[in-house]
C-alpha cells in the first residue's frame, strides 16, 4: 500500500483545483442558492417547508454532480495535456497509483464543493426555521458516496476519450440513468425471456446513481433510513468504483502517453 | 475595388429579405389564430414573453411537485396503453373527496413493489432510500398544505389557469362562508389575469351557484364562458371539460329559474357540442315524472304472495318518505351538485 504517495498525488488535485479556482465556481453556485433563497423568502415561506426542503435536495444534487462530472473527466486529461503527466510518472510510482491518487484528489474536491454547497444550503434553510433532522445528516453521507462513484466513472471515461466526451457521457449517465432504469422496469414484466435478460444486464452495469439520493426522504418528512441501507450503499459504491477504477487501469496502464 | 463579395452580399440579403416578406402571408395557414391548447396557452402571452418559457417550466414543475407532495413524496406514473391494455389497473385511494385535484384509478407507484420489481437487492435499496411505500388505497396529504404551492405557481406564472381553479377548488372544500369568498376572490384575481378564461368564469359561476345560490350571477359568468367557447375556434381538453360543466349548469339553472326557451336552447347547442355528454341530453329531454301516491307504490311493490316470511325491506335503504323524484338517474342528479361527477360543490 502506498498510502503516501495517493495521499501526495490526492493533495495535488485539491491544491491544483485551488489554484484553478474551481472554488469560484462553488462561490456562483452558492450565490445562486442563496439568492434563490433569497426569492423565496421575499415570497414567504409560510406553508412552504417541504418545498424547500425538497428544491434545496434537488439544486444540491444537481451542482453537485455538476462539480463531480466536470473534476472527474478533467483530472486526468489535463495531466496528459500540460505534460505534468511526465514529471510524474518519472517518479517511483506506477500508473495505477497516479490513477488512484487522483481520483481520491477528484473525490475530496468534490466532496469540498457539495459540503461548502450543503453548509450554504443549511445556512438557507435555517434562515426559514427549517430544522435539521436525522435523514437530512445521512442525506448528505449517502450524497458523497454518490459522488465518489460519479467522479469515478467520469475519470475512467477521460482515460477512454477526451475530456468533453468525458464529461458528455458522464453528464448522459448522471441525470439519466435513473430514467433509463425506471424504462427497463416498467417495460420488464411485458417483455419477452431474451429481453428480460437484456434488461437485467443492462441494470446491473449501469450506475444507480439514485439509489445515493435520499432527498426525497428529507424533503418530505420520512424518518432515517436504517444502518444496513448505508452499509448497502457504501458497499456498492465501493464495489462499483472499483470496478471502473479497474477498468481505467486496465486502459491507461499500456496506453501511449 | 473587388465589388463581387459585395454584390454577392447584397443579392442574398435581398433575397432573404423578400422571401420573408412573401412568406409573411403563410403565418395564419402555419399558425392559425386562437388560443393554443394547454399548457402552450400561456407560453405566448404576451406578459410572459421575457421569462416566459422560465416561467411556464417554473410553473408546470411545481404543479407535478404538488401531486408529490399530495402523494407524501411517493412519485407516481399513469398507466400506459400497453398496461391499461394488458388489464393492470391503478392503486385508487381510500379517500374519494379529492377527486377533483387527481384521480388515482389508472396511477401506480413509480417504483414497484417488490413481487414486481425485477432488480432484487436494487429495488429493495431503492425502496428503502425513496419516499416509498404500498401505494394500494392509499390517502393523501391535506391539499391545504399545497395551498402555498398552487399560490406560488399563480404569482410565478398568472396565466396558469389550473392553478387558479385548483386552488379554488381546494379552499372551497372548507364549507364555511369565509373559504367560500376567499375562493372566489382568488378566482377572480385570476378572471383579471386571463379574462378569456372558459374555465375561470365556470368555476365562478358554479360557486356562485351552488354555494350562494346567486343563481344570477352565476349565469352571467356560465354565458360568458359560453360565449367565449363559441368564439374560439379550437379548444383544449380543459376548455372542454369546463364548457361541458358550463352546458349543464345553465340548463339546471335556466329549468331551476324557469326560463324554458333559455334552458332548450342552451340544452340543444349543449348536445350538439357533446353528442354523448347523457347528462346534457337528459337535462333537454327529462324522463316523464313517475309520481305516484304511496298506496299504488306498496301495491305494486308487494309480489302476490306476500307473507311474514318474505317481509324484508324492498327500499333497499332509500327512504320513500322524502321528496324523491324518482327518475331513476344513475347519475343522481337529484340537485345540482350531483350532476357534477368530477366536481365537489353541491347544493
Amino acid at each position: 500500500m502506498k498510502f503516501g504517495v495517493w495521499k501526495a498525488l490526492a493533495r495535488g488535485v485539491v491544491l491544483e483545483s485551488v489554484r484553478r479556482k474551481d472554488l469560484w465556481v462553488v462561490a456562483i453556485l452558492g450565490f445562486l442558492i442563496m439568492a434563490g433563497a433569497g426569492m423565496l423568502g421575499f415570497f414567504g415561506l409560510k406553508g412552504l417547508e417541504t418545498f424547500a426542503k425538497d428544491l434545496a435536495a434537488s439544486v444540491l444534487g444537481m451542482f453537485s454532480t455538476v462539480m463531480a462530472v466536470l473534476v472527474g473527466s478533467r483530472v486526468m486529461p489535463e495531466e496528459i495535456k500540460n505534460r505534468t503527466l511526465y514529471p510524474l510518472l518519472a517518479r517511483p510510482i506506477t500508473r495505477f497509483d497516479l490513477l488512484f491518487g487522483k481520483f481520491i484528489g477528484a473525490t475530496w474536491v468534490t466532496w469540498i464543493a457539495f459540503l461548502l454547497l450543503a453548509g450554504l444550503t443549511s445556512l438557507a434553510l435555517a434562515m426559514f426555521q427549517v430544522p435539521f433532522e436525522a435523514v437530512m445528516g445521512q442525506y448528505l453521507i449517502a450524497k458523497m458516496l454518490g459522488l465518489s462513484v460519479i467522479v469515478a466513472v467520469s475519470m475512467t471515461l477521460s482515460v477512454f476519450m477526451t475530456a468533453s466526451a468525458a464529461a458528455t457521457m458522464s453528464f448522459v449517465l448522471a441525470f439519466g440513468s435513473s430514467m433509463i432504469i425506471r424504462a427497463l422496469v416498467m417495460a420488464y414484466e411485458s417483455s419477452s425471456p431474451a429481453f428480460q435478460v437484456v434488461f437485467k444486464f443492462l441494470n446491473a452495469i449501469l450506475p444507480q446513481y439514485g439509489l445515493f439520493d435520499l432527498g426525497s426522504r428529507a424533503a418530505n418528512g420520512w424518518g432515517p433510513v436504517q444502518a444496513w441501507v448505508l452499509g448497502a450503499l457504501a458497499a456498492y459504491a465501493l464495489v462499483y468504483s472499483s470496478a471502473m477504477l479497474s477498468i481505467g487501469w486496465l486502459k491507461f496502464r499500456k496506453q501511449a502517453i | 475595388m473587388n465589388i463581387k463579395p459585395l454584390f454577392l452580399t447584397t443579392v442574398s440579403s435581398s433575397a432573404l429579405v423578400i422571401g420573408g416578406w412573401m412568406v409573411g402571408d403563410l403565418g395564419g395557414t402555419i399558425a392559425p389564430p386562437g388560443s393554443p391548447p394547454g399548457l402552450d396557452a400561456h407560453e405566448t402571452h404576451g406578459s410572459t414573453s421575457l421569462l416566459g418559457q422560465f416561467r411556464t417550466s417554473f410553473s408546470s414543475w411545481l404543479w407535478v411537485r404538488t401531486d408529490l407532495y399530495l402523494h407524501h413524496g411517493v412519485e407516481m406514473r399513469g398507466l400506459t396503453e400497453q398496461e391499461l391494455t394488458r388489464g393492470k389497473t391503478g392503486v385508487g385511494s381510500s379517500d374519494n373527496q379529492d377527486n377533483a385535484l387527481h384521480d388515482d384509478d389508472a396511477h401506480v407507484a413509480v417504483i414497484p413493489s417488490a413481487e414486481h420489481d425485477f432488480r432484487g437487492i436494487f429495488g429493495d435499496l431503492e425502496r428503502a432510500t425513496s419516499s416509498w411505500k404500498d401505494m394500494r388505497g392509499h390517502d393523501h396529504a391535506d391539499p391545504i398544505s399545497a395551498l402555498p404551492l398552487f399560490r406560488l405557481m399563480t404569482w410565478a406564472d398568472p396565466q396558469f389557469i389550473p392553478g387558479w381553479t385548483t386552488a379554488s377548488n381546494v379552499i372551497a372544500r372548507d364549507r364555511s362562508n369565509e373559504a367560500l369568498e376567499k375562493a372566489l376572490r382568488l378566482l377572480r384575481e385570476g378572471l383579471t389575469h386571463n379574462p378569456n378564461s372558459i374555465a375561470l368564469h365556470q368555476e365562478i359561476g358554479q360557486l356562485l351557484a351552488a354555494r350562494r345560490r346567486d343563481f344570477a350571477r352565476a349565469i352571467e359568468h356560465l354565458e360568458a364562458a359560453r360565449r367565449l367557447a363559441v368564439e374560439r375556434r379550437e379548444l383544449d381538453e380543459d376548455d372542454l371539460d369546463a364548457l361541458r360543466d358550463v352546458y349543464r349548469w345553465l340548463g339546471m339553472l335556466y329549468r331551476d329559474t324557469g326560463r324554458e326557451e333559455a334552458r332548450k336552447a342552451v340544452l340543444a347547442e349543449g348536445v350538439q357540442v357533446f353528442p354523448d355528454d347523457a347528462v346534457i341530453a337528459r337535462l333537454l329531454n327529462p324522463p316523464k315524472p313517475v309520481a305516484i301516491s304511496r298506496e299504488e307504490f306498496e301495491a305494486k311493490a308487494r309480489p302476490a304472495d306476500t307473507t311474514d316470511d318474505h317481509d324484508h325491506d324492498h327500499d333497499h335503504g332509500h327512504d320513500h318518505d322524502h321528496d324523491h323524484d324518482h327518475d331513476h338517474d344513475h347519475n343522481h342528479d337529484h340537485d345540482h351538485g350531483h350532476t357534477h361527477g368530477d366536481q365537489h360543490h353541491d347544493h
